[in-house]
C-alpha cells in the first residue's frame, strides 16, 4: 500500500475516533494516539525521511493535509465538548434564587437620635453650630438666668430632680441644693451667651429630666433640642420664617404651621408652634384630638432680662429661642403610642427605624 | 379655667359662632383645651308626669306606673323607688336614652311586666348626689320638655388654658374682657351697692396689717343677722358650672364672686373672733414660731415662720389666701359675718400653699396676683348678694386698710422698637388701636407712646410686655415670615462631635443597635457588679429620686445594657447586640457638680443572626467583642492599641482584658461573670465593653494618615508553627517576630491555635504537656524587588532564633 493510502486510512480512523470521543479525556487520548510523540501519525511522518525523492513531495503534501484535517477535527470536537461540559456545569449550579441571602446584620441608630440628627442637619444647613452643656446643672443656669422667679413652681421638689451638693456651700447646710438635673436644654442658651459674643446661631441637643412617673405619655428622662439666635436686627418674623422652614423640612412641604401666643419666662413675645395634622390634613381627627393641629415646639424672642444676666445689650441685639422634644416629634412622625418604648432597648422596636 | 358660655354671654356680647370664638382665643394666647357640650349626654331624658301608680303584682318593692311623657300614648314603667305618687313630675329616660353612667334604656320585662323606660334619681342623671329616690320636679315643669333644657343643663363650657402671666383671665369678667378685646365687642362688669344700716363696720371690726409687704390691702365688711341655708338655684348652678360644689348661701356667694370677679373672699363667723375694745380685732401677720392652726378640712397644720396668717388676739384664724380655720368657720348657727376681701403677696401665698400641699381656688389666684383695686368692689357686691340670698343687714362702711396702693404704671413704648422686634410696619395709631381694647390707656403719637397699665394686668411691667400684647392682638399669623440674613456664618460641628457621629456609625456598621437607657443608676448595682469605686469617687445622689432603684446617677453604662439584654432575653430574643453612648457621673467630696464623662459601651449575646440554611451562626464570645473594637478602631483611625489580660469583678476571670491605647487604659472588654448575669436576670455568654470616648478622641487625633506605596513586587509567604508554653501570649510572640523580622517582614497573621485535647491519651498527645502550638503566616516583601529564597532565608532563620530565645518556642515539625 502506498504511503499516501496509509495516511488516508489513518485519517479516516482518526476522524472516526474523534467523532466517537465523548469526553475531553477521551479526546485527549485520541490526540495522543495519533499526534503524540508515540502516535501512529507521528510514526508515519517520522518514516517520510526514508522515502525516495519522487515519493517524498506527494507523501509530504498528503501527510500535512492529514495532520491539519485531524487537528482541526480535534479542535472542533474539543470546543464542542467544552461547551457541553460548561453547559452541564451551569445546569448543575442552578440555585433557588429565592433562598435567603447570607447577610451580616447592620446596626440601627436609635430613632430619637435619628430625629435629633435630622433636626441638627436642618439647622446646620441654616448655619447653626451645635453646642452642649452639662446634664447636672446649677439652678442659676436652669432657672434664674432664664428669668424664672424665685418661687416658680417648676423649681419645686416634686417637679425637678435635685442633686446632693458636696461642696459644703451654705445651701447644703440648709438641707437644700442648687444643683439639679436640667429640666430643659435651655441652660445651654445661657452658657453659649456667657462664652460667645453675637452673632450666635446654635442648636443644643441633649437629655433632660423631670420628675414624672414613666407611663405612655411621660418619662422622667427625655430628649430636647434647643435653638438660639442672637444677632442685630433679629425679628419675630425671622423666628417665624425659620420655624416654618424647619417644619416643612422635617414633616414635608404640605404641612402647614401656625404660631399661637403663649407664655414662657425666658422669651417674650412667646409662642407655641403647631403643625397641621398629617392624618386629616387639618380638618380634625382622632389622631389630633379633633383640633387639626399638633403642638410640636415652644419659642419666642429672647427676654431682655435673659440678656441682662449674660451681659448682652438688648438695645443692640435681639434674638429668638426655641425648644422641642425629640420624643414628641418621633412619636408624631412614626406614630409611637407609648414613650416607654424609647427607653427599654427592645430590639424589635429598635429594628423598626 | 372653666367658662360657661351661658354665663359669659351675660357679660359680653359674643358675636362669633363657638368654633370661631375658640379659634380666636387660641390665636390670641388663651388656648381652648376642650369644649364640653353639657346636656347632650341626657338626650332622650324628658320631663314626665306619673298618671297612675299601682303595686307590681309579683314584687313587693316594685310599682307599675303609667307615665305621660308628652307622647301620643303614656308609657308603662316598672319602678323600684317609693318616694313619689301619682301626679308627681319626674325625669323619664325613654327607650334609647343613654344615662351618664353608660346605661342604655331598653324595653325590658321586669318580673313579667314590660317597662318602656325608666324614671330617674338625681344621681342617675349626675345632677346631684341623691340616689335615695326619684328626682321630683316642680309641679310647673312642662311635660315632654327635654330634661337637660328644662333643668338648665344645656350649656357649652370652654376649658381655657390660662398661662401663669394672666391672672386676670381667672375670672368670668376677665375672660369677658379678653373676649371683648380680641373680638372687638363690648363687655360689662357687674357691680352692686349694698343697702346699709345699723352700727358702722368700723365700730365692729378693727384691722391691722403687721407686714404690709405681704398684704397690700385688707378690707372687712360686716353682715348681721344672716340665715345660713341652701342657695337659690341660680347661685348653686353658677357655682357648679364653674366647677365648685355648692355648700350654703354665704359660702356660695363668696365662691360666686371669686369666679365672677376673680377676688377670693372669706367669710368668718364674727362671733368666734376674739374682740379687743369691743371690736373683732383682725391682725394680718407672719406665723409665730411653732404656731399651728386647724384648717377647714379638719387638719392641724404646723406653720412655717414665713407663713402669713389672719389672726385675732388669741390665735391664727385663717391661712392668708390659702384656707380658713375651722374655729371661725361659718356654720348653720352663724348669725353675723365678717367678710374678708384682701390682697396678699404672690410669693408668700405660693410658698405656704405648696409647703402645706393646699392648692385652692383662692391660693391659685393669689399666687398669680389679685388686683388690689378689686377688693372693695368685690366686697360691696358680695355683701349685697349675701343680704339678698341669706337675709341680714349690711353694716355701713367697709374697714379698708390699704398700705400697698399702687401708683399708676406708665410705660414708654417706642413704635420703632415694636417694629424692630416683630418685623412689622405698624404705626402709632395701629398700636394704640390694638392696646386700647385691653383696658390700656395709650397717649401720644409717633415714635413714643405713653401707656398706662390697669391694675388688673400685673404682667405688663416693661416695654417688651406691651410689644407681646401688640403681637398677639395684631395676630402672629399677620407677621411676615422672614429668615435671618447671611453675614457668612457657617454651620459646623466640632471635631469631637464629628468623632462621636463616626463612632456611632462604625458601631452600627459592626452590627450593633443603638440603645438609650436611663441616666439614673441603682446603688445596689455596685453589689450586683462587685464594682468598687475609686477611693476619691462618690456616687451622685439625687435628693428627691422617683424610686430607690433610680436614686443615684449612673457611674457606668453597663447596668443599662444588661437590663436591656435581660428585657430582650425575657421576651425570647436571644441575639442582642447593643451599644450606648452616654454620660456617666461621679463626684467627689468638695465638688458641687459631678464629673460628667462620655462613655461608650456595648453588649453582645446570642449570635449575629439566627442560623440560616447556609449560615451556622456561631455563638458570640469574647473575640466577637474584640472584633467589634478592631473594626471600630480601624474606622476611627485609633492606631497602636493593644489589650492586656486583666481582672474586673463583674467579668469572668481569664476572659477579661484592658484596652490600652498609647500606654493608657481607655476601657475594658470581657465576658460577664455568671453571678452578675444572674443578678441582672440575663443569660450568657454575654460580652461587654466600655470605653472612654474622650480617650478615643485623643488617640484618634494622634494618628496621622499618610499614603504609602501600593506594593509592586510579590510577597514571599512562609508558614511557621511554634510550640510555646501556655502562658506565652500570642501578642508577645508577634511582638518579638515584628522586631526580629526587620524591614522585610511585612505582616504576621496568626491562623491557628492547637492544643492537645484534654481527653488525649499519652500516645495521642502531639505536644509536650503545658504547651500550645501557634501557627503563623509570615509575609516578607521588599518595596524595590522580587525577593529570592536567598533574601528571605537568613531573615526567617534569624526570626526563628530570636523567637525561640525570647519565648522558648520550638518549631513544630
Amino acid at each position: 500500500m502506498a504511503i499516501s493510502d496509509e495516511l488516508r486510512a489513518l485519517e479516516s480512523e482518526a476522524l472516526a475516533a474523534v467523532g466517537a470521543a465523548e469526553t475531553l479525556e477521551d479526546l485527549e487520548a485520541v490526540r495522543i494516539g495519533f499526534l503524540g510523540k508515540k502516535g501512529s501519525l507521528t510514526a508515519i511522518l517520522r518514516g517520510l525521511g526514508g522515502l525516495s525523492a519522487e515519493e517524498r513531495p506527494e507523501a509530504g503534501r498528503v501527510s500535512n493535509e492529514v495532520r491539519r484535517s485531524v487537528e482541526s477535527a480535534l479542535d472542533a470536537k474539543r470546543e464542542e465538548l467544552e461547551r457541553a461540559a460548561r453547559a452541564s456545569r451551569i445546569a448543575a449550579e442552578v440555585v433557588d434564587v429565592t433562598l435567603p441571602g447570607r447577610a451580616r446584620p447592620l446596626g440601627h441608630q436609635h430613632v430619637l437620635h435619628q430625629v435629633v440628627d435630622e433636626i441638627v442637619e436642618i439647622f446646620s444647613g441654616l448655619g447653626y453650630r451645635v453646642a452642649e452643656g452639662p446634664e447636672v446643672e446649677l439652678d442659676y443656669y436652669n432657672f434664674t438666668a432664664l428669668n424664672h422667679p424665685a418661687d416658680h413652681p417648676a423649681r419645686a421638689l416634686q417637679d425637678t430632680f435635685y442633686v446632693k451638693d458636696l461642696s459644703g456651700d451654705r445651701a447644703v447646710v440648709e438641707g437644700e441644693s442648687d444643683v439639679l438635673l436640667r429640666t430643659h436644654t435651655s441652660p445651654g442658651q445661657v452658657h453659649v451667651m456667657e462664652t460667645q459674643q453675637p452673632p450666635i446661631y446654635v442648636v443644643v441637643p441633649g437629655k433632660v429630666y423631670r420628675r414624672d412617673v414613666a407611663d405612655p405619655s411621660h418619662l422622667p428622662q427625655f430628649t430636647q433640642v434647643e435653638g438660639l439666635v442672637v444677632d442685630e436686627g433679629i425679628t419675630f418674623g425671622d423666628l417665624k420664617g425659620t420655624l416654618e422652614h424647619f417644619v416643612r423640612e422635617m414633616f414635608g412641604p404640605d404641612r402647614r404651621v401656625r404660631l399661637r401666643p403663649h407664655f414662657f419666662p425666658f422669651t417674650e413675645p412667646s409662642a407655641e408652634v403647631d403643625v397641621s395634622c398629617g392624618i386629616c390634613g387639618g380638618s380634625g381627627c382622632r389622631s389630633c384630638g379633633g383640633e387639626g393641629w399638633l403642638e410640636i415646639l415652644g419659642c419666642g424672642m429672647v427676654d431682655p432680662n435673659v440678656f441682662g444676666y449674660v451681659g448682652i445689650d438688648p438695645e443692640k441685639y435681639t434674638g429668638f429661642a426655641f425648644g422641642m422634644g425629640a420624643e414628641r416629634i418621633a412619636g408624631l412622625k412614626y406614630g409611637v403610642p407609648d414613650l416607654r418604648h424609647f427607653i427599654e432597648g427592645d430590639t424589635r422596636f429598635l429594628h423598626q427605624f | 379655667m372653666r367658662v360657661s358660655l351661658t354665663w359669659l354671654r351675660e357679660l359680653v356680647d359674643i358675636t362669633l359662632p363657638v368654633e370661631e370664638l375658640c379659634d380666636r382665643l387660641d390665636m390670641t394666647g388663651t388656648k381652648v383645651e376642650a369644649v364640653h357640650t353639657l346636656g347632650a349626654a341626657l338626650e332622650g331624658v324628658v320631663v314626665g308626669q306619673v298618671l297612675d301608680k299601682e303595686p307590681h303584682p309579683d314584687a313587693d318593692k316594685l310599682s307599675y306606673c303609667t307615665v305621660d311623657v308628652g307622647g301620643a300614648e303614656p308609657l308603662k314603667i316598672v319602678c323600684g323607688a317609693s318616694n313619689f305618687g301619682a301626679g308627681d313630675k319626674v325625669p323619664v329616660a325613654c327607650v334609647g336614652a343613654t344615662l351618664p353612667g353608660g346605661l342604655t334604656i331598653k324595653r325590658a320585662k321586669l318580673r313579667g311586666l314590660e317597662s318602656q323606660g325608666m324614671m330617674c334619681s338625681a344621681a342617675e342623671l349626675e345632677v346631684g348626689g341623691d340616689a335615695s329616690g326619684l328626682l321630683i320636679l316642680p309641679a310647673d315643669a312642662p311635660v315632654g320638655e327635654p330634661f337637660a333644657a328644662y333643668y338648665g343643663l344645656s350649656d357649652t363650657v370652654l376649658e381655657l388654658e390660662v398661662t401663669p402671666n394672666r391672672p386676670d383671665c381667672l375670672s368670668m369678667v376677665g375672660v369677658a374682657r379678653e373676649v371683648a378685646a380680641v373680638t372687638g365687642v363690648a363687655y360689662r362688669t357687674p357691680a352692686s351697692t349694698p343697702a346699709e344700716e345699723g352700727v358702722p363696720a368700723s365700730e365692729l371690726v378693727s384691722v391691722e396689717i403687721a407686714d404690709p409687704g405681704l398684704c397690700p390691702r385688707y378690707t372687712a365688711r360686716v353682715i348681721r343677722g344672716v340665715k345660713i341655708g341652701p342657695s337659690p338655684a341660680w347661685l348653686a348652678d353658677r357655682v357648679a358650672a364653674a366647677g365648685a360644689r355648692p355648700v350654703n348661701n354665704v359660702v356660695d356667694v363668696t365662691n360666686f364672686i371669686l369666679f365672677e370677679l376673680g377676688q377670693p373672699l372669706h367669710a368668718f363667723d364674727l362671733a368666734t373672733i376674739a374682740t379687743r375694745d369691743g371690736k373683732a380685732a383682725i391682725t394680718v401677720r407672719a406665723a409665730s414660731e411653732g404656731e399651728t392652726i386647724r384648717t377647714l378640712d379638719g387638719q392641724d397644720r404646723a406653720l412655717a415662720s414665713d407663713a402669713l396668717v389672719i389672726a385675732d388676739d388669741e390665735r391664727a384664724i385663717a391661712l392668708a389666701g390659702v384656707m380658713g380655720g375651722e374655729a371661725t368657720e361659718v356654720s348653720e348657727a352663724t348669725m353675723d359675718i365678717l367678710l374678708e376681701s384682701a390682697c396678699f403677696d404672690t410669693a408668700s401665698t405660693s410658698r405656704t400653699s405648696r409647703r402645706l400641699g393646699l392648692i385652692s381656688e383662692s391660693s391659685i389666684r393669689y399666687e398669680r396676683g389679685v388686683d388690689p383695686e378689686l377688693a372693695a368692689r368685690a366686697s360691696d357686691r358680695a355683701a349685697a348678694l349675701i343680704a339678698e340670698v341669706a337675709g341680714g343687714t349690711v353694716a355701713p362702711g367697709i374697714v379698708d386698710v390699704y398700705p400697698g396702693r399702687p401708683d399708676p404704671l406708665h410705660i414708654e413704648l417706642r413704635t420703632s422698637r415694636v417694629n424692630a422686634l416683630l418685623g412689622t410696619t405698624l404705626t402709632a395709631a395701629d398700636i394704640s388701636g390694638l392696646l386700647t381694647p385691653l383696658g390700656l390707656e395709650v397717649s401720644g403719637e409717633g415714635e413714643t407712646l405713653d401707656v398706662v397699665v390697669p391694675t388688673f394686668r400685673p404682667d405688663l411691667e416693661r416695654e417688651v410686655d406691651l410689644i407681646e400684647e401688640v403681637a398677639r392682638l395684631f395676630g402672629l399669623e399677620n407677621i411676615p415670615s422672614t429668615r435671618p440674613g447671611g453675614r457668612g456664618r457657617v454651620g459646623s460641628r466640632t471635631p469631637v462631635q464629628r468623632f462621636r457621629d463616626s463612632l456611632g456609625r462604625a458601631l452600627r456598621a459592626a452590627g450593633l443597635d443603638e440603645h438609650i437607657g436611663y441616666s439614673f443608676g441603682d446603688r445596689k448595682d455596685l453589689d450586683r457588679l462587685g464594682w468598687e469605686l475609686a477611693s476619691d469617687e462618690v456616687l451622685v445622689e439625687l435628693i428627691n429620686p422617683m424610686s430607690e432603684d433610680q436614686a443615684v446617677m449612673r457611674w457606668t453604662l453597663v447596668p443599662s445594657l444588661l437590663r436591656a439584654l435581660s428585657h430582650n432575653q425575657r421576651r425570647g430574643i436571644a441575639d442582642v447586640h447593643l451599644y450606648e453612648m452616654g454620660t456617666s457621673f461621679v463626684t467627689a467630696e468638695g465638688r458641687k457638680q459631678p464629673k460628667e464623662r462620655l462613655m461608650v459601651a456595648g453588649v453582645l449575646a446570642g449570635s449575629w443572626t439566627r442560623p440560616g440554611w447556609n449560615d451556622p451562626a456561631p455563638a458570640l464570645d469574647f473575640f466577637d467583642g474584640k472584633g467589634v473594637l478592631e473594626v471600630v478602631f480601624d474606622a476611627l483611625g485609633v492606631g497602636r492599641w493593644t489589650v492586656r489580660a486583666a481582672e474586673r469583678p463583674w467579668l469572668q476571670p481569664g476572659r477579661t482584658a484592658e484596652v490600652i491605647v498609647g500606654g493608657d487604659v481607655v476601657g475594658w472588654l470581657g465576658e460577664i461573670g455568671a453571678d452578675v448575669l444572674d443578678a441582672f436576670d440575663a443569660t450568657g455568654p454575654a460580652t461587654v465593653f466600655e470605653l472612654s470616648v474622650p480617650a478615643l478622641v485623643k488617640a484618634a487625633s494622634r494618628t496621622t494618615r499618610a499614603f504609602t506605596d501600593i506594593p509592586r513586587f510579590p510577597a514571599v509567604t512562609l508558614d511557621l508553627a511554634l510550640v510555646v508554653a501556655e502562658d506565652v501570649t500570642a501578642d508577645r510572640v508577634m511582638t518579638v517576630m515584628k522586631s526580629a523580622g526587620g524591614t522585610l517582614l511585612e505582616s504576621v497573621r496568626l491562623f491557628d491555635v492547637y492544643r492537645d485535647p484534654a481527653s488525649a491519651t499519652e500516645e495521642e498527645r502531639r505536644l509536650p504537656a503545658g504547651t500550645k502550638s501557634l501557627a503563623f503566616s509570615l509575609a516578607y516583601r521588599a518595596a524595590d524587588r522580587t525577593l529570592s529564597d536567598d533574601d528571605v532565608r537568613p531573615v526567617h532563620e534569624k526570626l526563628i532564633r530570636k523567637v525561640s530565645g525570647a519565648v522558648g518556642a520550638e518549631v513544630r515539625g
